[in-house]
């Protein structure tokens, strides 16, 4: 039994960086196969994986060889018996895995948070709009209670307005921001404040320009909007479901 | 590359995580527990407690709270006070557009890299700032809030 962590895939031909340790500090390796590599290490055994520690060091691993190649980021937990990692893993699905990393190849992603700041956006959507300004007026100073229905209508009312702000100015920022990406993928959020959480591969020269873009917005929207930059990192949210 | 993390003014109200592990913990809980590659053969064979932490209950409670809070904080609000953006959003969004986007697309990029996969699953782990967690997290936390929001 050799339980062995896969972080992700790569070319065969990196050079794994010096130093690079995985989960528990093992060394982490490059096994390679017909051009393929993945990249391991022993598995931590004799305990469930998913510590703190456990996460950054999959992440850092992943994310350190990014910075030089493309890596196909692996989920966090893949484990297999060390032999496997050719026979199961890369001899099988060669082409596809290939034609993925080929596809990415050159790019790495960036992710792109923005919040609304709460005052701002509320202020706007009371002025906006007489009913919420009307039923804002109504529950002041009535305790919940007393004023139940009217703050239900109140909160979808304005939950409903900045929503509906937050498709709009986040389509915007979202399409802004494309122009400097090879591809984008705007995810699904719940938070009604969140407008914008959408990750976008990056081809690598062009890192300064999109980097730049970010900060645009984000100066123009100074006390507005609040942005959150991830990356570069592996790309994430662009590889598909192989099997 | 990784290390782009100081940089001058510009950032203005851009905050960064370059990855690298030192920081963001549910930066990367959402990359690397709801995305990567996952191919049949690690199902079979991923250890004992793996699959619990892979991203899929989600909660959905009644928007009642999420309403509720809202119109607590509308309520609160004070009007008339500070950090009111002189111009509105639509109007600066505007400006932007119009002058920013201008000479730095050029045209180079080719558009035809299409995206490149189906997405996995679809991460909204969007509270970045908050508790470390000192725990191994076995099972995504619970939401008491809305999930209803489509885009």
């Amino acid at each position: 039994m050799s339980p062995t962590y896969v972080y992700g895939l790569v070319r065969a031909d990196l050079a794994v960086p010096a130093g690079l340790d995985g989960l528990d500090g093992a060394p982490v390796e490059l096994v390679a196969h017909e051009g393929l590599g993945a990249l391991v290490s022993a598995a931590p055994t004799g305990r469930p994986l998913g510590t703190r520690e456990d996460l950054f060091a999959h992440e850092r691993v992943v994310d350190a060889v990014a910075a030089e190649v493309t890596v196909l980021p692996m989920r966090f937990g893949s484990v297999i018996e060390r032999p496997a990692v050719v026979d199961e893993l890369l001899a099988p699905h060669l082409a596809e895995l290939d034609a993925a990393i080929a596809d990415l190849d050159g790019h790495v992603q960036y992710s792109v948070k923005g919040r609304y700041e709460r005052e701002v956006v509320l202020r706007e959507v009371v002025v906006a709009d007489p009913e919420i300004a009307e039923l804002r007026e109504r529950v002041h100073g009535v305790p919940e209670e007393a004023s139940y229905e009217d703050r239900m209508r109140l909160g979808e009312l304005v939950v409903g307005a900045i929503e509906e702000r937050a498709r709009r100015d986040g389509g915007r920022m979202h399409e802004m921001l494309s122009a400097q990406a090879a591809a984008s993928v705007a995810r699904p959020s719940s938070d009604p404040e969140q407008v914008l959480d959408s990750a976008f591969l990056v081809p690598r020269d062009r890192l300064h320009e999109f980097e730049h873009a970010v900060d645009q917005l984000g100066t123009d929207l100074a006390g507005t909007v609040r942005f959150r930059l991830i990356g570069p990192v592996a790309p994430y949210d662009f590889v598909a479901a192989a099997g | 590359m990784t290390v782009a993390s100081q940089r001058g003014d510009a950032s203005g109200s851009v905050e960064r995580y370059t990855g690298g592990g030192s920081s963001g913990l549910a930066d990367v809980v959402e990359m690397i527990l709801d995305k990567g590659l996952v191919i049949d053969v690690f199902v079979r064979v991923s250890l004992v407690g793996i699959e619990i932490l892979t991203i899929d209950a989600r909660i959905v409670v009644a928007s009642v709270d999420t309403f509720l809070r809202f119109a607590e904080a509308t309520n609160r609000l004070d009007l008339y006070g500070k950090g009111k953006g002189g111009k509105d959003l639509p109007e600066m969004m505007e400006g932007i557009t119009e002058g920013g986007a201008k000479g730095k697309t050029g045209g180079v990029l080719d558009a035809a890299a299409d995206k490149v996969g189906e997405l996995l699953g679809g991460g909204d782990d969007e509270e970045e700032d908050e508790e470390p967690a000192e725990q191994p997290r076995r099972r995504p936390r619970p939401r008491e809030r809305s999930r209803e929001r489509e885009r």
